[in-house]
């Protein structure tokens, strides 16, 4: 459905991204990694300044008009929505722009409506209404004349677990109809959970590209927990831990998440002593991207 | 077809809707556009109480030829306004959004807003200042005269919005254009308010070949006035409709080729 060759633009550094019919991929990264200028390359509103571009088939630039209802683009800087109109308004020009019946629309409006809940405030005015309504509602807006390919850019900003929940739901349900989705976000904790594919760019490059479960086995995470302690020190033995230090009351501990858990640990911890402070770091997108780079060549 | 004329009222049902929020506000806005260049013309009124006449136009031919301006812009700007605004529809990512969408670009941003006030000021002054000069001027309102005013205003205001195109084309390539619509169309057309006849030649040339605002006017005017200080041929008095086409489908060239070099801008 998307086809990047060797792409540069801007951040963007020779991007080479094939994105099969079906596939939901999560493009994840830091701000500034390049996220947004590549779902613009392929929403077909940047033009590369190397390589090429295919988006179903055509160069998305070149046809900018030409298959527009098949591909439903949403960026945060550009809304579906006019300000001024009300939600219902909005959703009744997008009607008309892509010429759905009235009956169909209506249908589907309900139904969006209802699992998006932005049914409520159907006649505000869009600029009346708080970032994570406005965001539902757009998100319904993308959704609504049943796109082949749908591109998100950062739509869980604003969106609380439940909307989020809903959004995965309801991709996951497209995707079973045969849409394809490319979806933006730098919230590592939920993407993997409702895509396919990762992709991860770092600083222009894409660092790692492919399935979710192919992410999470190569990487193994390594949580680290600091505790104090009140009393006398624990033994520690018994657990799988990959390394632990002792510095007078304070212990520092470093384990895998696939083979141990936090409350197993403080489990053991507490049958033997008193513990007065507890601090677990997980690892974020940064040590990620820091362990896929240090071991980039082993993913291509 | 259907759809399309269904999505023209969609866009111009909110486009109103947005514009009129405020009844109260939105009369005084556009009493306000009507004041501020209403003030221009009783500054000349003044000036030819004193003087009687500027080359020979006396105060109603004078008052003519300004509806006539005032007139086109007024009409103009209902369609034009996403153009006039253009710059700032590249900036704020709007124009991102009429890409996405499976219609024409220039027919999205024509009917998605239009400056109500805008309109009714320049062209409620052009209504009234065609309303106190018309039939006292001298003009035989005939059915030839009114039908060559008819395709005068509309050539006029194809000139205008061809200029309008044009700088907003020039957008893309330049993301700012609003200090080149300062210097050609406005300036210029503070000179359009009189008789071409009074300025001088590179003036005149400039006002009949670069921003032919000569055609909006003048030359129309002198075809229902024939005054005497006309010193071009007679034929320029026929041109403005053809002018007005050619301009805008020139400009709507451009605006083809410019629209594939367009660059989302970032974020």
């Amino acid at each position: 459905m998307i086809n990047f060759e060797n792409v540069s633009c801007r951040v963007l550094k020779s991007i080479s991204l094939n994105i099969p019919k079906g596939e939901t991929v999560g493009l994840i990264g830091k701000s500034g990694a390049g996220k947004t200028t590549l779902i613009k390359l392929a929403g077909g509103l940047l033009a590369p300044e190397s390589g090429r571009i295919f988006t179903l088939g055509k160069d998305p630039v070149e046809n900018r008009n030409l298959y527009r209802e098949k591909i439903s683009v949403f960026i945060a800087g550009t809304p579906l929505l006019c300000r001024d109109d009300t939600v219902s308004q909005g959703f009744e020009i997008i009607r008309s722009v892509y010429g759905i019946s009235k009956s169909d629309f209506a249908k589907r409006y309900e139904a969006l409506s209802a699992r998006l809940s932005f049914s409520k405030y159907g006649s505000e005015p869009v600029k009346n209404l708080s970032l994570g309504e406005r965001m539902r509602a757009e998100i319904g807006a993308a959704l609504i004349y049943e796109p082949e390919l749908l591109i998100l850019d950062e739509p869980n900003i604003g969106l609380d677990e439940n909307a989020k929940f809903v959004l995965g739901q309801l991709l996951s349900e497209r995707r079973g109809a045969g849409m394809t989705t490319l979806l933006s976000s730098h919230d590592m904790a939920s993407v993997p959970k409702i895509c396919s594919r990762i992709a991860l760019l770092d600083k222009g490059e894409l660092v790692f590209y492919g399935s979710t479960e192919s992410l999470r086995s190569r990487y193994t995470p390594t949580n680290t927990m600091s505790l104090k302690i009140e009393g006398r020190l624990p033994d520690l033995e018994d657990l799988p831990l990959e390394k632990y230090s002792i510095n007078g009351s304070a212990i520092s501990l470093s384990y895998n998440s696939n083979h141990v858990t936090a409350a197993e640990i403080l489990r053991t911890v507490l049958r033997q002593t008193a513990v007065s402070k507890v601090s677990i770091k997980k690892p974020d997108l940064e040590d990620l991207i820091s362990k896929l780079r240090g071991s980039k060549n082993e993913f291509y | 077809m259907k759809d399309v004329l269904h999505l023209m009222s969609m866009y111009t049902k909110t486009t109103a809707k947005a514009w009129f929020q405020y009844r109260v506000d939105a009369v005084l806005k556009s009493l306000a556009v009507f004041l501020r260049e209403a003030t221009g013309i009783i500054v000349i009124w003044f000036t030819l109480m004193k003087f009687d006449n500027i080359n020979g136009w006396n105060i109603y031919e004078m008052v003519f030829l300004f509806s006539l301006l005032f007139l086109t812009y007024g009409i103009m700007i209902i369609f034009f306004t996403g153009l006039r605004d253009f710059g700032n529809t590249v900036r704020s990512g709007s124009f991102d959004r009429f890409i996405l969408r499976p219609r024409g670009l220039l027919f999205q941003i024509i009917f998605v807003n239009s400056d109500w006030f805008a309109a009714l000021g320049h062209g409620g002054l052009g209504i009234t200042l065609f309303l106190i000069s018309a039939w006292k001027v001298g003009i035989n309102w005939s059915l030839t005269n009114a039908l060559y005013y008819i395709f005068t205003i509309a050539g006029g205001v194809l000139i205008q919005g061809a200029v309008f195109l044009t700088l907003a084309t020039l957008n893309i390539f330049m993301l700012q254009t609003n200090s080149l619509k300062e210097l050609l169309y406005w300036n210029m057309r503070k000179f359009a308010g009189y008789p071409i006849s009074i300025f001088n030649k590179a003036i005149q040339i400039f006002m009949i070949y670069v921003m032919p605002f000569a055609f909006v006017n003048y030359f129309p005017a002198q075809f229902l006035l024939r005054k005497s200080d006309m010193s071009y041929s007679e034929i320029y008095m026929y041109l403005t409709p053809i002018v007005g086409t050619v301009m805008y489908l020139a400009a709507y060239l451009f605006w083809r080729f410019g629209i594939r070099f367009y660059k989302s801008s970032g974020n």
